[in-house]
């Protein structure tokens, strides 16, 4: 059995002319909590669409768990728990008919998925709403609901995309637990996320994306190492993200906009 | 410190939201690179015109004969023709959808009164409003050609209809959006809407029945009860203008006068009412959260060292097929069912063709026979209903991913293949099909009485041909051409052009190929000759079928972005 849970061999994505993923070579480690970041419009969605089957690449291979993800893809993704944008959800349905639905997919059993969206949903504290159809939960509630589902067959690797945005404290507190315990157990966990905060907290390795290019990659401490901080003073995820994309908006640019000061 | 901008006028303020609505028709039409599309446009906007100068010509020709014959019995006519048509028409073209909100103009800093007045000019930039105010003008044309003396008269009570139409006309839209704000409440008035408009299929009987004499006395008969509204006292001063009855000509004005007032008291309520912030999110209230240190599930029981995670797919051995239903096939059937008794429309497709074969059958045969004073026999009557019930239920099988929304993302996600996932689209297809052709089958033996032995097996075999052979060309345009759907909306409802012309060329086809086997056996004189012929035929589709469903599977895979971008927005 390999260690390495994600792997990627120069892929590519172009949209006509626009290259949105230019080359990337990525290897993650089983086991890891990694953290996929960029600034907006840098290629981050469309990497991870590649990674769990929602896009195909144009050029370069996934290789996840081993296997190949052009050639196996079935295989693959019954290993696999994925929170996409959008998070994918029948909104007609309840959010046990939708958990049934999943685990049905996955091939778990009849019972076994009962039992589990069962413990799911009060994991989550949707089990109050048993008849509301998914289309009349709040962001939050449908944000939970698709992180259920991805865990619903106990996968090995699980693809987060931006999965605490709209999660109220407590309910992130709890899913950050579940995650750090998923980790444990030797699930690879690949998110992607704007709050550098929870990024830095969760994750052990970070890769950084900027225009479809991968420009950093590596533990939390080699990517410090490079960056030089103020003595005394641990350098912060946000500063190594500034640093390495270029910073916008900064105190000369805002200066120019003297009329609003 | 910021500046603060300086007081806009009114005038202003309204130029620039009709400036905002320009520039978001331009950026549309820009978008619109498809040619598909823009010939579409074109074809709707030369529509729109004959629509609208075809009736100017017949309210040009109202205005002059009505005022220079002195018939002023008729003069409501027209009025009320307008005035039904501005405030119908939007129910039926907007539908229960949500068109562009003006309402998203309240974050700037317009006061009540721009804000009613904006609102009500919107009311004036949809077709309707174009298409009345051009034929009341015109009518005013022909009226003022007949006799000049009427034109002031005729400018005011025609300024005043204008005002009132807006008025109501936005007052109706208003409630209507607050109505239908909520999701379950839209799909009630969806079916309502839809029965209503079925209903009306009922009323040419009626008519032949109970109106065949004395269709203009009724008319006017009926027009005195109307007398006391707005299109009615329109005519009525005017009618006192042309009789130079001044009394007329003061209650018609007062009154449209007096209905003027009424409903803009009643909009500006309503406007009111959303300049303070109006919520009509059909978001669940929140409720109250349940404060707990941590989940009390089993999955976690107690803090972080007490979660306790799902059984990883490689562990958990107990991932088995079910005892009867391969489990895949089992959750998308189960899902697919749930969609259906959750989607008005789709339950209002299974209740539409049994009334409609009984509607047909009672207007093709027996009594109200139409064919040379004969009605149409069981063995024609029965084989060319159950084809029409076959025409009204598969339809959808050429969308079939319209209502998935963002789960179709949970299909490339999850570890099917997309043969699976049509075949379970298909077989719910088929069955809701085959309930449907019992119950009209049912309906029209309790009618007409069954067909001949032959007829009813060629019907049968010949059902099952029509059905399986459509479906893999039915899943290939659900493939290439998927169009969202919303439940309970009625705007912009259909299926891609694309599918709908091919679902025809197809259902000419299998029409052709079923004509072709119908003329053999009247050639032959072989009454079971259309019951063998459509047996193979239903081998030959089946065999299809099964064969198109891996080549669909990976035409799936290509199309997967086609599929997100057009179901996911």
């Amino acid at each position: 059995m390999t260690d390495v849970a994600i792997r990627t061999e120069k892929l590519t994505r172009r949209f006509g002319n626009l290259v949105a993923v230019d080359g990337i070579d990525l290897q993650v480690t089983a086991g890891q909590f990694f953290g996929f970041l960029g600034p907006n419009g840098a290629g981050k969605s469309t990497t991870i669409k590649m990674l769990t089957g929602l896009l195909s690449p144009s050029g370069g291979r996934v290789e996840l768990l081993g296997l190949d993800f052009a050639a196996h893809p079935v295989e693959v993704k019954r290993q696999i728990g994925v929170v996409p944008e959008g998070m994918g959800l029948f909104e007609r349905l309840t959010g046990t008919d939708y958990l049934r639905f999943v685990g049905r997919m996955y091939g778990l059993d009849q019972a076994t998925t009962d039992q589990r969206a069962t413990e799911l949903l009060e994991f989550m504290q949707l089990a109050d709403r048993p008849k509301t159809m998914i289309a009349d939960y709040s962001h939050g509630m449908q944000k939970k609901l698709a992180l259920a589902a991805a865990v619903i067959h106990g996968p090995r690797i699980l693809f987060l995309d931006e999965p605490f945005e709209g999660v109220d404290a407590l309910a992130a507190g709890a899913l950050k637990a579940l995650l750090g315990r998923m980790t444990e157990r030797g699930v690879t966990i690949f998110l992607t996320s704007h709050v550098m905060e929870i990024v830095e907290r969760l994750c052990s390795h970070v890769a950084i994306i900027n225009k479809g290019r991968l420009v950093a990659n590596g533990s939390l401490e080699e990517l410090r190492a490079g960056i030089p901080g103020d003595e005394g003073n641990k350098v912060t995820l946000e500063q190594i993200f500034l640093s390495i994309v270029g910073q916008h908006g900064t105190e000369s640019q805002v200066d120019e906009l003297s009329w609003l000061t | 410190m910021a500046d603060v901008a300086r007081p806009v006028s009114l005038a202003d303020q309204i130029g620039l939201v009709a400036k905002l609505r320009w520039r978001i028709l331009l950026n549309g039409l820009r978008r619109k690179n498809n040619v598909s599309d823009l010939i579409g446009m074109i074809f709707v906007s030369l529509f729109g015109a004959i629509l609208v100068i075809g009736p100017a010509f017949a309210f040009y020709f109202a205005g002059y004969s009505l005022v220079s014959e002195r018939r002023m019995q008729w003069l409501p006519l027209p009025f009320w023709g307008v005035f039904v048509f501005w405030q119908v028409f939007p129910i039926f073209a907007v539908g229960f959808g949500t068109g562009f909100e003006f309402k998203t103009l309240l974050r700037f800093p317009f006061s009540a009164g721009a804000f009613y007045l904006i609102g009500l000019a919107y009311g004036f930039s949809d077709f309707p409003a174009v298409a009345s105010v051009t034929w009341l003008l015109v009518m005013m044309a022909g009226a003022a050609v007949a006799n000049v003396s009427l034109l002031p008269i005729m400018l005011v009570v025609v300024l005043l209809f204008i005002l009132l139409n807006v008025t109501v006309e936005r007052l109706i839209g208003s409630w209507l959006e607050r109505l239908l704000a909520r999701r379950r409440t839209r799909e009630l008035f969806f079916g309502l809407f839809i029965l209503t408009m079925f209903s009306l299929q009922f009323i040419s009987q009626a008519q032949g029945r109970y109106m065949k004499k004395g269709s203009a006395a009724g008319v006017l008969r009926v027009m005195k009860y109307l007398a006391p509204f707005p299109p009615s006292l329109s005519a009525r001063a005017l009618t006192g203008a042309i009789r130079h009855d001044f009394t007329d000509i003061a209650l018609g004005l007062l009154g449209i006068t007096a209905f003027v007032a009424l409903f803009t008291a009643l909009l500006w309520q309503r406007f009111a009412a959303q300049y303070r912030g109006e919520e009509l999110s059909e978001t669940a209230a929140p409720s109250a959260v349940r404060v707990r240190a941590a989940p009390s599930s089993r999955l976690a029981s107690g803090g972080q060292a007490a979660v306790r995670i799902p059984h990883t797919a490689a562990e958990d051995q107990r991932v088995a097929l079910s005892k009867f239903v391969p489990p895949i096939l089992g959750a998308m059937v189960s899902k697919e069912f749930s969609y259906l008794i959750r989607n008005g429309f789709a339950f209002f497709l299974l209740v539409l063709p049994p009334v409609q074969i009984l509607l047909f059958s009672s207007r093709l045969s027996g009594k109200h026979a139409i064919f040379g004073g004969r009605g149409l026999n069981a063995d024609l009557l029965f084989p060319a209903m159950m084809a029409y019930t076959i025409l009204v239920m598969v339809g959808p099988a050429y969308n079939a991913f319209a209502y998935e929304g963002r789960g179709i993302q949970t299909y490339f996600t999850a570890p099917v293949t997309f043969a699976d996932i049509l075949k379970s689209k298909n077989i719910l297809s088929v069955a809701m099909i085959a309930v449907e052709v019992v119950i009209c089958g049912a309906v029209l033996s309790w009618h007409l009485g069954l067909p001949s032995v032959p007829t009813l097996f060629a019907t049968a075999f010949g059902l099952i041909f029509t059905v399986v052979a459509q479906l893999p060309i039915a899943n290939w345009a659900s493939l290439n051409f998927p169009r969202k759907l919303q439940f309970g909306s009625m705007r912009s409802q259909r299926n891609s052009g694309a599918a709908i012309w091919i679902m025809f060329g197809m259902q000419i086809v299998i029409g052709g190929i079923s004509t072709l086997v119908l003329l053999g056996a009247r050639w032959t004189g072989n009454p079971w000759l259309p019951t063998e012929a459509f047996a193979f035929l239903v081998a030959a589709a089946f065999a299809g079928y099964f064969a198109s469903l891996p080549a669909l599977s990976e035409f799936a895979e290509k199309q997967k972005e086609v599929l997100m971008e057009a179901l996911c927005r």
